[in-house]
């Protein structure tokens, strides 16, 4: 009898030898048994009647990767990139609750950390805690599913209805090949953080997030400049004690400030962003400038390319944040067409596209998502690229093991 | 490979039905719509939607006045923070709504995402070969 183990290494679009494993007799996609002939070639699928041939098609264990943002969940621009890189629009469940945070695409599951709310609104307001405190939120719950969603067992995961502000019957989350848990605590639990194959921070800067708030609310009827500013404000507290140090332990953080192009800018409209990368960490190789480790300053904008006022400015080096080693690549100002993307794509080093002209390309499909013409945008989807390598650097090493594992 | 959730609610909507029409929406349950109706507003693609929308808008107005009299006196007590965080949240959840309502200004838009091949919604290709 021949047993043999054939892996393939896994890539998002995966394509197994054995065509359609998952209505194969009705098994679960990770076993098919074949019935073959014995004698043949170890290396290769014998044809004839006889013996048994195994053939594990492993779907892989599921990665999982952590967003920290403020406001919101499905926060939709970030995640709809991300998504969008590993292929698939993700929509909320059909046929389910319709206040569901939950977003799925073929391959991404995304998870809002707020369905891990203890208290509703009602007991919030009781016990007198916002939800950016610890205290609101059910860890344990959260390291359970998280830890089971990894393993490959299906859970039934609450859902918080932000519209009713209560508690609603759970809803059944499959395990998907990319878990992304995003919300105000993916970093705050120790536990949790093991979990975590890849972090990311959104830090938007004070100003920033006036504008911003002011071009979402202004236009509802109870809303005002001043209870705008009052909400801001009086979430400060909570934010910078329990949300904010997680940025320390990101892996990317990207960081959104005023631009420092037009002097006095206070619209908003124009950004700095930065990406700030941890170096040496498994995996994940640090977009770079020309010269990785060296201090970069570039205008992009002259002979070559045309730029509209106020321009781009690009800056990248290395740094140190909250005591560790990180790459900081910086972009300060906004795109204006399609070349000006494509000039700067093809200067970037490490950006994991699988073709010249992939970023653009991705921008390009969401030229309607706000940030696309500014770093936002751009450090979205090189993150987007990223996260994409290192699924596909992690499944194989899994498959590598398990076929060692095999041979031993 | 998709992700299926089988929802654990006592409700359960038929997966090829279209959400529910209620008395100001064209689209029936039936396999083909003999009227379609396109209202000016923003389409309510789920269920109460627009209930929601009327509800959140109220809301929004609620809690801030809820919030501006609670700050009155202390305005870094927890009950301030909170009455805040409450704003905070229902301001999103309305923003939120209203992005998905802007998503789908065509009201056969995600009828025909989820029924591809339905005869209002199935797209021919015509190939011609040279023979």
């Amino acid at each position: 009898m021949a047993v043999c183990t054939v892996h393939t290494t896994q890539s998002l679009n995966p394509t197994c030898s054995i065509s359609k494993p998952s209505s194969f007799f009705g098994h679960s996609p990770r076993q098919l048994v074949v019935l073959a002939s014995p004698g043949g070639n170890s290396s290769t699928i014998p044809k004839r009647k006889g013996g048994v041939l195994k053939v594990t098609c492993s779907s892989g264990d599921t990665i999982v990767i952590g967003l920290a943002a403020d406001s919101g969940c499905g926060k939709s621009t970030f995640m709809r990139r991300l998504t969008s890189v590993f292929g698939g629009a993700a929509e909320p469940p059909k046929g389910g609750n319709p206040d569901s945070n939950t977003l799925i695409s073929d391959t991404t599951t995304v998870i809002c950390l707020d369905d891990y709310h203890s208290l509703d609104r009602t007991g919030r307001k009781e016990k007198g805690v916002t939800a950016l405190d610890p205290r609101a939120n059910d860890f344990d719950l959260m390291y359970e599913q998280v830890k089971a969603i990894k393993e490959g067992k299906a859970v039934d995961k609450p859902i918080y209805n932000h519209v009713t502000g209560l508690l609603d019957p759970p809803e059944l989350i499959k395990p998907p090949k990319i878990l992304v848990i995003e919300g105000l605590h993916p970093m705050f639990d120790p536990r949790v953080r093991e979990l975590l194959d890849f972090s990311i921070y959104l830090d938007i800067s004070n100003e920033v997030k006036f504008a911003w708030k002011i071009q979402r609310d202004m236009a509802e009827r109870g809303h005002s400049l001043e209870s705008i500013k009052a909400s801001i404000e009086a979430r400060k507290p909570d934010f910078d004690a329990y949300i904010d140090p997680q940025k320390q332990y990101a892996d990317a953080v990207i960081e959104v400030l005023p631009t420092q192009l037009i002097p006095d800018d206070n619209e908003g409209k124009v950004l700095r962003v930065r990406l700030i990368m941890k170096e040496g960490v498994q995996y994940f190789k640090p977009v770079y400038l020309f010269d990785e480790g060296s201090t970069i300053s570039w205008v992009p904008c002259g002979r070559k390319l045309t730029c509209s006022y106020p321009g781009i400015k690009f800056a990248y080096s290395p740094d140190s944040y909250f005591g560790h080693e990180v790459s900081v690549l910086e972009m300060d100002g906004q795109f204006d067409r399609l070349d000006e993307l494509i000039y700067v794509e093809s200067h970037l080093s490490n950006i994991s596209t699988k073709f010249y002209g992939e970023i653009t390309q991705q921008m390009l499909k969401h030229s309607d998502f706000p940030g696309s013409n500014n770093g936002t945008g751009l450090f979205q989807t090189i993150v987007g690229l990223k996260i994409r390598d290192l699924f596909e650097q992690i499944t194989e090493a899994k498959a590598g093991a398990s076929l060692q594992a095999a041979k031993a | 490979m998709a992700s299926i959730i089988t929802p654990i609610t006592s409700s359960l909507e038929a997966p090829k039905a279209v959400p529910k029409a209620n008395h100001r929406e064209g689209i029936s349950t039936t396999r083909k719509p003999s009227r379609l109706r396109v209202q000016a507003m923003s389409p309510a693609k789920y269920k109460g939607t627009r209930m929601k929308e009327k509800h959140l808008k109220e809301m929004i107005e609620k809690k801030v006045t809820e919030a501006k009299e609670v700050c009155i006196g202390d305005d870094l007590s927890d009950e301030c923070r909170v009455a805040w965080d409450e704003v905070e949240e229902v301001s999103e959840a309305r923003a939120h709504l209203r992005e998905k309502l802007e998503k789908y200004r065509d009201p056969l838009e995600p009828f025909c995402n989820d029924n591809p091949e339905t005869d209002e919604c199935h797209v021919s290709e015509d190939d011609v070969t040279d023979s």
